[in-house]
């Protein structure tokens, strides 16, 4: 059998609380500059939780251009088919597929992928029923009759969850193998796991592989509040004084190839896919193991899935969500793999907030930009680090990766771990 | 290719309307039984379309005796969990301590996640003029429910289901609306090839029938509104076909390694042996009417399979019993089939159960599992008149018993993802096995 192919990464783009560009977002993170805010989509005033990273001043035209779609897409579609169009932009595939005779460019639109990780579960897509429910008033009969003039015809289209994979396909016309994972935070993650897979047994060339979500609406951050999940304070991962999340929302989306593909039509390449791990702990819905096990298992598939030794790896970009739990459960989970000597580790939430489904994607993204740019980001908002994970490197100040090599890790609700283990380009 | 794992499918478990157990499932397919009706879960009466395919005399109790995760489970999550403890029972093995890391999970899940009683409060809290105010949510006139919020997250179902069955490995839950389950499938059989996982639980799971997943559909005009009629309501491939009922369900089974599985004794119904998966990029709600997208998956599927269109004998179609659905389908099928097309038997058991949306191609995934181990190819329900543009071979009248080599199942979503899944007879895997070795000896 052949050896599978390597996978390189050749376009990246990015939407967050921070910024539109991957550049913007950089520069944030660099100079120490947060994005959480007080909330402006309502009035938070009288709330538990009044803070959030949200994507604002932004309007939709700029998201996607062509308005006759907004009616169609909810506010987190924007945002995945914004950052899939700025990494297959990036990535000058477009470009490359206006060279081909029509018979290779049907060729090429089958053998393009796409997986999205989409976040969904969107509350506030339900609310356009409630001017049918106050009409009906309970009457159920009424509420049947008046229902045609008084919802949009076009609301379930508004509302599917793989509307970002429907949309790019249509948008590029990429017709091959395809994915729309609902799987809460570790959507983004796993749709690059499934994209390299993809590309690794040949049933594609090239996937654009993106996340997306926006979750700042009311009842999400009141239900998560509910949960102990949140701080109004700031997000301090790893810190001994973390209070918890802060949520943002956003995309990021990367064009993953062949490394044959990519240097036939002579792509610049900004980094390699080596490998992916994902486990769940089996715990329900928001539990995680006090002792990190479903983390250390998701490390250590991905750096075996990558030929990748622990004391090879450069630097790690955690999830680090800033809650209590979850931090020290991972602080456990990197001591088990890595020993007493973890690489330089950072994590990026408390720039953005944590945006879900998104989150994994967008840390990628951010971490190939690390390993670029030689350095590990420090944590701005990092006052002390907990004493209780024992010597866990993360520093308010940057650090200098040990090799080309990270390791991302992101976490969700089901007790879900994904790694995945990327190299830069050199 | 000859060192590729082949994954046998050895356990099956069924919720549908017709049937809360694979044996009644299968038994009332066979028979053509219709389980489409007026909708009694909630008073449709209103509604231009009052009839679905309910999952009927279910002991919701019954279904997760864990009373405390039982509560983190909606409607569709405890159709999932019986469905998926019955394709364990049937397969004779489940994740025990020892295995659970090599346990893995994959299903197409619903993405109706609020429950309407749920919205009910926050609408008399935020919105009693109709219009949405989230000062209602702060100022103590709403109660948040911790447990009603987990039970809504788009993983739920996940989390409910490792937890109960006690799987560590690979975990993944997709949505591709109508392409769901199919695609979740297709996920499982990549996750064992590539040895991510040595067993799969894979499925899919849905519920639309409550008021705003009916709205939805009524909405779109894509639903049947045969209300006097219900059971003759889903008809795919007959002229007088005038779109789909909404039905609920799940389907779970279980996979493994082909060489393991014989190993432990266990019964292969038949191997997963291939997946097919493309975008239309045509429009939202419209298939292409050539069959663009539907032919690249059954192709791939065929290809994957190590399949040529001559070796299908059975095709359980997506058939939905829209106009253009249907349309679109046969198109596709012309053209893969090619001159082979007459002898294909092509049926749609939405024409008994409905559309089972999300759950709808894990569970027409198992019919064709069961086709094949019983070497019948079940009816086409309520098919009467022929449309000229759905010129294939269907099975009319009643299922009609032949071998089967090999079946595709396919599932065509809204959004335009398409999934086409290939199975095979043990008999002829067994055979092309046989081959390989000698070919290998010699």
């Amino acid at each position: 059998m052949n050896r599978p192919p390597r996978i390189v990464i050749t376009g990246h783009g990015l939407v967050c609380g921070a910024g539109l560009t991957v550049d913007a977002v950089w520069d944030a993170i660099t100079n120490g500059r947060s994005a959480v805010a007080p909330i402006q989509e309502w009035d938070s005033e009288r709330w538990p939780i009044r803070i959030a990273a949200e994507v604002s001043g932004v309007s939709n035209q700029t998201l996607v251009e062509d308005r006759k779609l907004h009616k169609f897409l909810s506010r987190t579609d924007l945002f995945g088919i914004y950052a899939a169009g700025q990494a297959i932009k990036h990535s000058g595939l477009i470009a490359h597929r206006d060279t081909l005779d029509p018979q290779a460019t049907v060729q090429f639109n089958d053998r393009s992928g796409i997986m999205v990780g989409s976040g969904g579960g969107a509350y506030r897509s339900n609310y356009d029923f409630f001017p049918l429910m106050t009409t009906a008033g309970g009457d159920w009969q009424k509420f049947g009759t008046e229902l045609g003039s008084s919802v949009n015809p076009m609301w379930l289209l508004k509302n599917l969850p793989n509307n970002v994979l429907c949309h790019v396909g249509i948008r590029h016309s990429f017709k091959g193998t395809n994915a729309c994972i609902t799987n809460h935070c570790v959507g983004g993650a796993l749709a690059v796991a499934e994209a390299a897979a993809a590309l690794r047994t040949g049933e594609a060339d090239r996937v654009v592989a993106a996340g997306h979500d926006a979750a700042v609406e009311p009842e999400t951050i009141l239900n998560y509040h509910q949960l102990g999940l949140l701080t109004g304070d700031a997000l301090r991962p790893f810190d001994r004084h973390r209070t918890g999340t802060i949520l943002g929302e956003g995309a990021a989306a990367v064009v993953l190839e062949t490394l044959p593909a990519a240097q036939a039509r002579q792509a610049a390449v900004l980094g390699e896919v080596l490998g992916s791990g994902c486990a769940t702990e089996a715990s329900g819905v928001i539990e995680v193991r006090p002792d990190g096990d479903g983390v250390a298992r998701a490390i250590e598939l991905a750096l075996a899935d990558a030929s990748v030794a622990p004391h090879d790896v450069g630097m790690m970009v955690a999830h680090g969500n800033g809650t209590r739990a979850s931090d020290a459960s991972e602080a456990m989970a990197i001591r088990r793999v890595f020993g007493s000597d973890p690489p330089p580790i950072t994590a990026f939430k408390w720039v953005f907030g944590h945006t879900l489904a998104a989150s994994g994607l967008i840390d990628l993204v951010l971490a190939l930009t690390a390993l670029r740019h030689g350095v590990v980001p420090g944590i701005a908002t990092l006052t002390a680090v907990d004493p209780e994970l024992g010597p866990f490197p993360v520093s308010p100040i940057p650090q200098k990766p040990r090799s080309d090599v990270a390791v991302v890790l992101c976490r969700g609700f089901g007790g879900m771990n994904v790694a995945l283990v990327v190299r830069a380009a050199t | 290719m000859t060192s590729r794992r082949r994954i046998a499918i050895t356990g099956i478990g069924l919720v549908t309307p017709v049937g809360n157990d694979a044996p009644t499932v299968w038994k009332n397919l066979l028979a053509g039984r219709s389980g489409l009706g007026a909708i009694r879960g909630f008073d449709a009466s209103g509604f231009p379309t009052r009839i679905g395919a309910e999952v009927k005399d279910f002991d919701f109790e019954a279904a997760i005796p864990d009373r405390k995760l039982a509560k983190f489970a909606s409607r569709a999550h405890r159709f999932a969990v019986a469905a998926a403890a019955e394709a364990l029972a049937d397969a004779g093995i489940r994740p025990e301590e020892s295995t659970a890391h090599r346990w893995g999970f994959s299903a197409g899940a619903g993405m109706m996640g609020v429950p309407f009683q749920e919205l009910e409060k926050v609408h008399a809290a935020c919105a009693p003029d109709g219009e949405f105010n989230p000062e209602g949510l702060v100022n103590g006139r709403y109660a948040t429910d911790p447990v009603a919020f987990c039970r809504s997250q788009s993983n739920a179902g996940l989390a409910v289901l490792t937890r109960h069955f006690g799987i560590r490995g690979y975990a993944t839950l997709v949505h591709t609306a109508c392409a769901s389950g199919g695609q979740a499938l297709g996920t499982a059989l990549k996750v064992l090839r590539r040895g991510n996982a040595d067993f799969m639980l894979a499925g899919g799971f849905d519920s639309m029938l409550n008021p705003i997943g009916l709205s939805s559909f009524c909405l779109l005009g894509a639903l049947s509104t045969d209300n006097d009629a219900p059971e003759r309501a889903s008809r795919p491939f007959d002229a007088t076909r005038n779109g789909f009922v909404l039905g609920e369900g799940a389907g779970f089974l279980v996979l493994e390694d082909w060489v393991s599985a014989r190993a432990r004794g266990a019964r292969i119904y038949a191997e997963l042996a291939g997946d097919g998966n493309s975008l239309s990029c045509y429009r939202i709600t419209d298939s292409p009417p050539d069959g663009d997208g539907p032919i690249q998956a059954m192709q791939q599927s065929l290809a994957d399979a190590g399949l040529r269109p001559e070796d299908i004998d059975y095709v359980n179609a997506h058939g939905t019993s829209t106009l253009m659905n249907d349309r679109s389908e046969c198109a596709g099928l012309r053209a893969v089939m090619g001159s082979h097309i007459d002898n294909v038997s092509v049926s749609s058991t939405k024409s008994c159960m409905g559309h089972l949306i999300a759950a709808a191609g894990a569970v027409e995934a198992a019919v064709c599992a069961l086709a094949i181990r019983e070497s019948i190819a079940p009816v086409n329900a309520n098919y009467a008149e022929p449309d000229p543009d759905c010129a294939v071979n269907i099975v009319r009248g009643q299922s009609r018993p032949q071998r089967i080599r090999a079946a595709l199942s396919n599932s065509l979503g809204f959004g335009g993802s398409n999934s086409s899944l290939a199975f095979r007879h043990p008999y002829d895997v067994e055979a092309s096995l046989r081959d390989e070795s000698s070919r290998a000896a010699a």
